[in-house]
């Protein structure tokens, strides 16, 4: 099964783009997000003991990048992987690059038939703006959906990791679909555990991943107070989990509706079966790990582009650099 | 292809793997608005510094070393691009010369445009045309890696200095008989110091029958059929032998003259009175002791005798060779240490003897690891005095560091076989007729029986060439002891 709408979308806004100029840019998107929480951290760790019964892991993440921007617009490409540990072994299927010629001529429609096939709804196209630096992202939360979609749909008994949390009622979550999603796994008997990698959450003004108590691990804490600002809404409870020794603590959200013994046996199902190491699993990594775009491939999708669709490549000026020498490094420094 | 860097007289061309180049290929960078092209030989090749590429293989190896399995789609055919960039490659290249027209000229003080120059392999033949690597005595080498043929000119190696070197079974001998064998052709005259026996047989096909160099090849075995007469020996050439080959010190090398003139006025030089003489001459006695071991060296050699009859063979092989081409083999197979400088001493001094009265117009000189039998201070003599006289010498070995340091910067053509070791490689590096870089990264990589041409011969553009074959009967084969095992 292939995202077929992504498929096609991408060649058709490819073709708009054909003999026009293009000006490379390797600059990685990069989403802000600054709202920080207070709550409340049970100091009170829950011991893991791993369990090794054999269950699959499997994880899903994707990445999107601007490779270049054209007269009208920007070319990104989205990429998803889904990775999964099944007999000690790892598999996976990678979807993309897709590679979009994105304008803000095209972008809603664009985003508009893309939500419809894989949110099942088009409501978030009207109720939030569009931002064109951050189509790429948005497309990319799409692919991401449909893969945690997909698999939750094929899989049984096993645990699905997500990268970030389980938040909803963000414009590419919409709560339906995520419950959507949590339901189906947990039809099918799989829990889902989404790690996030940075987190604003705070405990008695502390990151709740920095203050943890000596204790060794593994364990989680659990967490409590936290009431996201409507519409979204949270479907996972939040947890710190401290897998192994070292400095490195996640925001771990476990699919609320499920008792929390199984919250806790899954969290055990993941140390017995999967490889952790500084507290992350490796199936999750290497799920970033396969869908990150490295410069080598930005280099081999311009190529590809300027020469499939005889895009000419021109180098505008740079503003930091022209003005601020060698003191202008850019916006990722700025 | 792209320009890419340019530093010094090296350039940096990138190159995609649908573009085949390898080391020792020349390259021709075009710049049309210029009006002018660099030829460019590729001396070294490198993996393009592609940003990304570690973590694209790193990543592909994540599970304690084992492929982690999967499946790609990949809608818009982007791999192929992602293999494309990855095994670009990097061609370090050495300026060769500036091409301006018709005109070469071996000059790198000018930059090609980067984004304008065209980049193309340069075929052997059109860079031979080009450098004018041609004339009227074509001596054929072999072919080069496009299956051109590499053509030589004899008359340039006339008058040169020239060394043969590579590590053992390369085929330096094959080149040097090549050589020779097309020299002769020509109507030289050659002599060949041949330490293993090899090249008796030059006049035979491979299958035994007589070629057409049979009657041009004359081999003389010291004490064999190469025998010298006291009387027909120039004095000035036994003292030679006496002070070079035997170390006779000074002292007794005058009495020596001295005994030697009184029998010559005598007319009684032979082996008999010259030891009585010694005997009974009225000297020091340290002297007489110093003589008498010098003696006794020079008769137990067996290349000296009384008899006058068959002992000018060297010279008539010589006056042949003068009128219709030929090769003097002097075989030093089975002879000993002491003997071989004798005989080695002696050929020389007939040679310069012959040389300075112009009986001889000029001899090529082939010379299989000299420094077995080749006195410290004759090199030095042989690649200056006796260039003057018309030796001009061939070198052939597989130890480059017993030739010295000085030689390799007056060798005019270097023939240069493979060479792993990078001592031998720094040696053979200090010839002046070529960089360092260019000599230890080709050489490096050399398959047996390719020979790196660097030199006059190829108007200092180094090529590389598979040495022909040739249909004479080879006697260089090691002897082995489990060779009928099977």
């Amino acid at each position: 099964m292939l995202p077929q709408r992504l498929i096609q979308l991408s060649l058709h806004t490819l073709k708009t783009v054909q003999n026009n100029t293009i000006q490379l840019n390797q600059q990685t998107i990069q989403q802000a997000y600054t709202e920080t929480h207070t709550i409340q951290l049970n100091p009170k760790p829950i011991t893991l003991k791993p369990n090794r019964t054999q269950t699959t892991i499997a994880a899903v993440d994707t990445s999107n990048m601007k490779i270049g921007e054209t007269s009208t617009g920007i070319i990104a490409a989205v990429r998803g992987a889904a990775i999964w540990k099944q007999n000690k072994h790892y598999h996976y299927t990678r979807l993309g690059p897709f590679i979009f010629h994105i304008t803000e001529e095209n972008k809603r429609q664009l985003y508009q038939t893309l939500a419809t096939a894989y949110l099942n709804t088009n409501d978030t196209v009207h109720a939030y703006p569009l931002n064109l630096t951050q189509m790429p992202n948005r497309i990319a939360n799409l692919l991401e959906k449909w893969l945690q979609t997909t698999l939750t749909k094929t899989l049984t008994n096993s645990l699905i990791l997500f990268d970030g949390s389980l938040t909803a009622g963000t414009p590419d979550t919409p709560m339906p679909l995520m419950k959507e999603i949590l339901n189906t796994a947990r039809k099918r008997n799989n829990t889902v555990l989404a790690f996030s990698k940075m987190t604003n959450l705070r405990a008695n003004g502390y990151l709740i991943t920095d203050a943890l108590p000596p204790h060794k691990p593994p364990y989680m804490l659990e967490t409590s107070g936290f009431k996201p600002k409507p519409p979204t809404v949270l479907l996972g409870d939040v947890y710190v989990a401290k897998l192994t020794n070292g400095n490195y603590a996640f925001r771990l959200d476990i699919d609320k509706e499920i008792p929390h013994e199984q919250k806790i046996e899954a969290a055990q199902k993941l140390l017995g079966n999967d490889h952790i190491q500084q507290s992350y699993p490796e199936t999750l990594r290497l799920a970033h790990i396969l869908c990150t775009f490295t410069a080598n491939e930005v280099i081999a999708m311009q190529h590809f582009t300027t020469r499939r669709y005889n895009l000419k490549i021109i180098n505008r000026p740079d503003m930091h650099r022209l003005l601020f020498g060698p003191y202008g490094k850019g916006d990722m420094n700025a | 292809m792209k320009l890419y860097k340019k530093e010094g007289n090296i350039l940096q061309i990138l190159s995609f793997p649908n573009e085949t180049a390898e080391k020792g290929d020349y390259l021709l960078v075009e710049d049309a608005d210029a009006g002018k092209a660099l030829i460019a030989q590729v001396i070294d090749m490198q993996f393009a510094s592609i940003p990304g590429v570690l973590e694209e293989l790193l990543r592909s190896l994540p599970d304690g070393g084992e492929l982690i399995q999967g499946e790609d789609f990949d809608p818009l055919e982007i791999a192929p691009h992602i293999t494309y960039i990855q095994d670009a490659s990097l061609l370090i290249c050495k300026i060769r010369a500036t091409v301006e027209g018709e005109n070469l000229t071996p000059s790198s003080s000018w930059l090609p445009s980067r984004s304008q120059s065209t980049i193309k392999k340069l075929p052997i033949p059109t860079l031979l045309k080009l450098a004018k690597v041609d004339g009227k005595l074509p001596i054929i080498l072999g072919s080069t890696k496009d299956a051109s043929p590499l053509t030589i000119d004899a008359s340039s190696l006339d008058g040169r200095l020239n060394i043969i070197t590579g590590k053992k079974e390369t085929g330096k001998s094959h080149l040097s008989k090549l050589l020779m064998l097309n020299l002769i052709g020509y109507g030289a005259t050659v002599v060949v110091f041949d330490l293993n026996g090899e090249y008796h047989s030059l006049g035979m096909t491979s299958d035994g029958k007589r070629n057409s160099y049979y009657d041009k090849i004359h081999v003389l075995t010291p004490a064999q059929n190469f025998k010298v007469a006291l009387k027909q020996l120039n004095l000035q050439v036994l003292l030679g032998i006496l002070i070079h080959a035997l170390h006779l010190p000074g002292t007794s090398a005058r009495e020596f003259r001295r005994i030697w003139q009184s029998l010559k006025e005598r007319d009684m030089l032979t082996l008999h009175e010259l030891g009585e003489a010694i005997r009974n001459w009225h000297c020091n006695q340290h002297v007489r002791d110093a003589l008498f071991s010098r003696y006794h060296a020079l008769v137990n050699s067996g290349f000296f005798t009384d008899e006058t009859g068959g002992t000018m063979l060297l010279e008539e092989y010589l006056f042949k060779a003068k009128e219709q081409g030929g090769a003097i083999i002097i075989n030093l197979r089975n002879t000993s240490t002491i003997d071989r400088q004798i005989v080695v001493e002696y050929v020389l001094g007939k040679l310069v003897e012959l040389l300075t009265s112009w009986k001889l117009k000029a001899v090529f000189l082939f010379a299989e690891e000299a420094h077995l039998y080749l006195r410290e201070t004759y090199w030095d003599d042989i690649v200056t005095r006796m260039r003057h006289f018309g030796i001009f010498t061939t070198f052939i070995t597989n130890q480059p560091d017993t030739i010295r340091e000085h030689i390799y910067r007056q060798a005019d053509n270097i023939f240069l076989f493979n060479f792993t070791n990078e001592h031998d490689l720094e040696v053979v590096s200090r010839a002046a007729r070529v960089d360092a870089e260019t000599v230890k990264s080709i050489a490096r990589d050399l398959p047996p029986h390719y020979c790196l041409t660097l030199g006059k011969v190829v108007k200092d553009f180094p090529m590389v060439a598979k040495v022909k074959a040739l249909d004479v009967k080879t006697m260089g084969e090691t002897r082995l002891f489990f060779k009928n095992a099977d």
